[in-house]
């Protein structure tokens, strides 16, 4: 069957903590792709197809805020599963697209592991 | 003439010596002065008989009462004699009644000396002149009540409820007296105007119509449950438009205000006390107040997710636990170094200087200096500073240990600039010369990783390391406006 590792995008402005949650991810036995910004995000996706969710912060320079990722995300690839995630606000009802979730920082790795299996993200396996 | 009773004026009449007297003795006195002397001498109302020419006085124990000590001195003899301090007063309207004019008045005020010391009093009296069957005068009768006490009663009352309205004039809310069922302005104070909109003309006028934007707003209705029930009725923070602007233009105020139904004595409402309290100002305060606290919940998030990522790349790369501590703790003092730095200052006072200087007070030796700094004073934002910090302390790291300061003649440059085309982005570099033969590392360490995260909030930020024979270059460049932004 060979090991089956689905793909996620990382959308985080702050280096140090995107290294931090690309690094989380992967230990985890995902494949991690990672963009500064929502517009490098969106050029991402474009690009390269077939991401399984995308894990992206709210404040972020740029001409797109990580609220705006999510919901154009969402109307792109309806398939693909969305986390967003802020150290600012718990956003208000409506203003995340159906099915996303959010996530305060910082981010501990049980309730990260948990949030992806939630929302549909097929687990990593290695057989 | 036969006196029955009459108190001591009485006793008067008969002690007197009328020997001396123009009335002569009582006995001989005309009808019209005996009658009404028995009249006055059994009456209890105060009462006064001037008499003949030489205009003689004679009162009853009530009319005594208000002469004072000059009681009985003053009995029996001329009018002017009593009232001598206030002649200018009462000579016209005892002239007046010979004259055959009578006279009535509700209050006249004098300032007596009868007790002793100067004392205002009030009196209602009636001048009556007093003819015989010919219709001469012969004298004067008068009637009379003192109303010193009613008088100064209800001018107290009258002080009082100035001194009320003053109070109320001076309140630092808005207060306002409404009447009736239809809530007819009676007073409003300074700071009611204040609220309302100075210059409108309200008093005598219905709350519909002087204030006619309110009615829209459900006031009127508020109103007319407080006069019916009798409830007062309190609100706070409820936003009111009003046509306050100085052409009358309407504008949003958020008020705390109070409808209190006021009683008459027989206990029906008969009106309602409005107290009104201009909140806007403190509202946008605590409106404020709120959002800086948020802000500072943020910021210590995204500090708190700095330290994780800090903590987790030290473990996750460190030789041993020991070393771990070591570095991490070392680490958390940079950050907590370029926090302070932030915090003394205040947002957007940090500057790029300062941050490198805090990295050469640790890793310098003042000396024997080995490094050479030159750079603008750029200011730096608060996230942006303590990721510059970071680098710089394991730029400086990676040197002692495998670069050129791990040698005694080994040097760091140190440069930074505001740079490009239209000088919108920061530069720094590190350069270092004179150290051991550089080497590409093999494995990447937590220090090379965290330098190459580069400064968090920064748009556009790039972090380069050359590995050059010369010494290990390392250029750190961000977006300008973005790099000094505070977030």
């Amino acid at each position: 069957m060979g090991s089956f590792k689905p793909r996620l995008l990382v959308v985080e402005d702050d280096g140090l903590i995107r290294l931090d949650l690309v690094d989380m991810l992967s230990d985890q036995g995902y494949v991690v792709d990672e963009a500064s910004t929502a517009d490098e995000a969106l050029l991402v996706l474009g690009e390269t197809g077939g991401f399984e969710a995308v894990l992206t912060d709210i404040d972020m320079p740029g001409t797109m805020s990580g609220l705006g990722l999510a919901n154009l995300a969402f109307e792109r690839w309806p398939s693909m599963k969305i986390v967003v995630i802020s150290g600012r606000y718990n956003p208000a009802a409506g203003v995340l697209p159906p099915g996303a979730r959010f996530l305060a920082k910082p981010l501990s790795e049980p309730l990260l592991q948990r949030t992806l299996t939630e929302v549909g993200v097929a687990s990593p396996s290695s057989d | 003439m036969r006196l029955i009773g009459g108190g001591k004026c009485a006793e008067l009449v008969r002690s007197f010596d009328w020997g001396e007297s123009p009335l002569g003795y009582p006995n001989d006195w005309p009808v019209e002065l005996q009658t009404l002397v028995a009249v006055m001498l059994g009456s209890l109302q105060p009462m006064l008989i001037v008499w003949g020419p030489k205009q003689i006085t004679l009162y009853n124990d009530g009319y005594a009462a208000m002469c004072g000590n000059r009681h009985p001195q003053a009995f029996g003899r001329p009018f002017g004699q009593l009232w001598h301090d206030i002649w200018d007063q009462v000579e016209p309207i005892i002239s007046a009644a010979y004259a055959g004019e009578g006279t009535s008045m509700d209050d006249i005020a004098f300032t007596m000396h009868r007790k002793g010391y100067p004392e205002e009093t009030h009196f209602s009296f009636s001048y009556t002149p007093v003819r015989d069957p010919w219709g001469t005068v012969l004298g004067m009768f008068c009637a009379c009540n003192e109303t010193t006490a009613e008088v100064i009663a209800r001018r107290d009352r009258e002080e009082q409820h100035d001194r009320l309205l003053r109070i109320l004039e001076v309140s630092p809310g808005g207060i306002a007296t409404l009447r009736g069922p239809d809530h007819v302005f009676e007073f409003a104070n300074e700071e009611y105007y204040a609220l309302i909109g100075m210059g409108r003309e309200i008093v005598g006028k219905t709350v519909a119509e002087s204030l006619s934007e309110v009615v829209r707003q459900g006031f009127i209705e508020i109103l007319d449950g407080v006069y019916s029930s009798g409830e007062p009725f309190v609100a706070r923070g409820v936003p009111i438009e009003l046509n306050r602007g100085p052409l009358g233009e309407p504008q949003e105020r958020i008020i705390d205000f109070t409808y209190q139904p006021m009683s008459d004595r027989s206990g029906q409402v008969s009106g309602i006390l409005v107290q009104a309290l201009d909140v806007t100002e403190r509202m946008d305060e605590a409106k404020r107040v709120e959002l800086v606290a948020n802000e500072l919940g943020h910021r210590l998030k995204n500090q708190l997710a700095m330290v994780q990522a800090i903590a987790s790349q030290t473990l996750r790369n460190a030789k041993d636990l020991r070393t771990a501590r070591r570095v991490l703790s070392e680490r958390i003092g940079v950050l907590s170094a370029a926090h302070d730095t932030v915090v003394q200052g205040g947002p957007g006072s940090s500057r790029v200087r300062r941050l490198v200087n805090q990295m050469l007070a640790v890793h310098d030796d003042a000396a024997r200096p080995r490094f050479e700094v030159s750079g603008t004073n750029v200011r730096i934002g608060s996230r942006p500073s303590l990721s510059m910090s970071l680098i710089l302390h394991e730029l400086a790291t990676n040197a002692f240990k495998y670069g050129a300061l791990s040698v005694p003649d080994g040097r760091v440059e140190l440069k930074w600039d505001v740079v490009g085309l239209h000088k919108d982005r920061f530069e720094l570099t590190w350069i270092e010369s004179g150290g051991p033969p550089v080497e590409v590392p093999s494995i990447e360490g937590s220090g090379s990783r965290l330098i190459k995260a580069g400064l968090a909030g920064a748009a556009d930020n790039r972090v380069e390391i050359y590995y050059e024979p010369a010494g290990l270059r390392c250029v750190v460049s961000a977006d300008l406006s973005s790099f000094q932004q505070e977030h």
